[in-house]
């Protein structure tokens, strides 16, 4: 593949599949819950905290992980009681995380459009370290264990919240749990996606999935091999057409949404 | 005199961002083994009553012991062995959840963190979708069946439960009249032979089941008239006719 040494070949690739498997398994839950408004803002917050990172000359994708949780930690509170619509919250909050994603950007030393600024825009394979691959490959396994540990705390929240409680399920830890999560994944999946983008991992997998399923483990489970496929046939796309890799993910993941409402038996009468 | 299975000393319940309170100066005392109903026009309290006894909504003030218990400290344990039938509920077509499985779920409380259902668990699913008549409907999604159906599968998952208490709210509203017959010979047949001790909220005062002796009347968030059968609903008839 272009010359590249194995292991580079191994990151990058492993690290796309795990992006990708990551996202599908949390978007389970971005789909169900409706946290789409909420995934979405903690997407372009971590985007902000990344280029933050990188004005500052620090890691950046420790500074995306801290906004990314940070939002989710005062935004989960105002979304689980609803006190604010959720087109609100995004409405006001994608426009703020975005124009402080772009001043950091401004303001960092001569990097104003360099690979580093550009690859948390909209993506770049060749960013990924085999440092981020061990993080993912951390991320990936705590989310499976997380998911096979409390299966049927998730499968109640997932059903209904309120017949959760009833049934003696403290679900709000749980809720939090998923929060958590999806902040951390979403601040992974920066490098590969970029900040634009990386909200349609999360959304499209398990959109997908929840087109033809009923058994909450399958969609589980295709969720996250369609993440990676998604990932995959993007990826390719990328190196086939020279496209940036975020926009490519995009463009697959779309059309796969988009063919799974077509075929849809759940849409059939 | 025995403990009260269910007792509110001087309950209030606020809404989150309202400042009248739905139930208010409550004081209920229910006994083991009886069957209450509770009757009262639109926006009475009655669902609100139902769910600050289970602990599903915070009180406001005062005190409600269920069991013996504070229902605000031990509200997830408490739960676990309470039936509640909500009155509102709506499962669309795309809920990706089977209908056996919804009536397993009840029964999650009780199993615990890090536990998987047992044979046990799933015998007494089995158990409660077989008398409702739900059987056959087991491996349908919950979001393709009827109202009706779907009512009697909230029913099969608060009796697969095994609770000490059942708390139904208006649990004939979606059910035909022959249904709904035989839903309350099945409610008056478990509460006799199990124990149980009930509350159940209606508003048609013709569906209060035969064997029901204390009726409790509630109108603005406060009861009004608790007692005999007959007494109270005389009350009601007068108050509000019927």
């Amino acid at each position: 593949m272009y010359g590249l040494p194995w292991s580079l070949i191994v990151t990058l690739v492993g690290g796309a599949a795990l992006t990708g498997a990551a996202c599908g398994l949390l978007g389970t839950f971005v789909v169900r819950l409706r946290l789409s408004s909420l995934g979405f803002t903690m997407s372009h917050a971590a985007f902000a905290g990344a280029a933050l990172g990188l004005a500052l000359g620090i890691e950046p994708l420790t500074l995306a992980l801290i906004a990314s949780v940070l939002t989710a930690a005062v935004l989960g509170p105002v979304a689980e009681r609803a006190k604010l619509p959720a087109d609100v919250i995004t409405g006001v909050l994608f426009p703020l995380t975005m124009a402080l994603g772009l001043i950091f950007l401004y303001l960092a030393p001569g990097t104003a459009m360099s690979s580093s600024a550009l690859g948390l825009l909209w993506g770049s394979l060749l960013a990924m370290t085999h440092t981020d691959f061990l993080w993912l490959m951390g991320l990936t396994g705590a989310i499976v264990l997380t998911i096979g540990l409390f299966f049927k705390e998730f499968q109640a929240l997932l059903f209904d919240r309120k017949l959760a409680e009833e049934s003696g399920i403290p679900t709000r830890p749980f809720y939090y749990l998923i929060l958590f999560l999806t902040g951390a994944t979403i601040a992974l999946a920066l490098r590969l996606v970029g900040g634009l983008l990386v909200f349609v991992l999360l959304q499209s997998p398990a959109a997908t999935a929840f087109q033809f399923l009923y058994d909450l483990k399958k969609i589980f489970f295709w969720a996250a091999l369609l993440g990676v496929s998604y990932a995959g046939v993007g990826i390719a796309l990328s190196f086939a057409f020279d496209l940036p890799i975020g926009s490519a993910i995009v463009l697959v993941s779309t059309v796969g949404f988009g063919l799974a409402v077509w075929r849809s038996p759940k849409r059939r009468r | 005199m025995a403990t009260p299975v269910i007792e509110l000393r001087d309950v209030s319940t606020v809404y989150e961002g309202e400042r009248v309170p739905a139930i208010r100066e409550i004081n209920l005392s229910i006994e083991l083994g009886e069957f209450v109903a509770i009757i009262g026009p639109n926006g009475a309290g009655k669902t609100t009553l139902l769910e600050t006894i289970n602990g599903l909504l915070p009180y406001t003030r005062g005190q409600v012991l269920v069991l013996g218990q504070d229902v605000a400290r031990f509200g997830p344990q408490l739960r676990s062995q309470i039936g509640y039938v909500p009155q509102e509920f709506q499962f669309d077509e795309t809920t990706p959840v089977l209908v056996r499985d919804v009536v397993l779920m009840g029964r999650y409380g009780q199993i615990g963190l890090l536990r998987r259902p047992s044979t046990e668990d799933r015998t007494r699913v089995q158990e409660a979708l077989e008398l409702l008549g739900l059987a056959e409907l087991a491996e349908r999604p919950i979001g393709k069946l009827s109202g009706g159906q779907q009512q009697k599968v909230l029913l099969a998952r608060a009796l697969a439960k095994e609770p000490k208490i059942l708390l139904l709210d208006e649990p004939f509203s979606h059910l035909d009249f022959a249904a709904r017959d035989e839903v309350a010979e099945l409610i008056a047949r478990w509460h006799r032979e199990r124990g149980l001790t009930t509350l159940i909220v209606l508003h048609d005062l013709e569906a209060i089941p035969s064997h029901c002796h204390r009726v409790v009347l509630l109108d603005g968030g406060r009861i009004r008239q608790d007692g005999a059968r007959e007494r109270v609903v005389q009350a009601f008839t007068l108050a509000y006719g019927k």
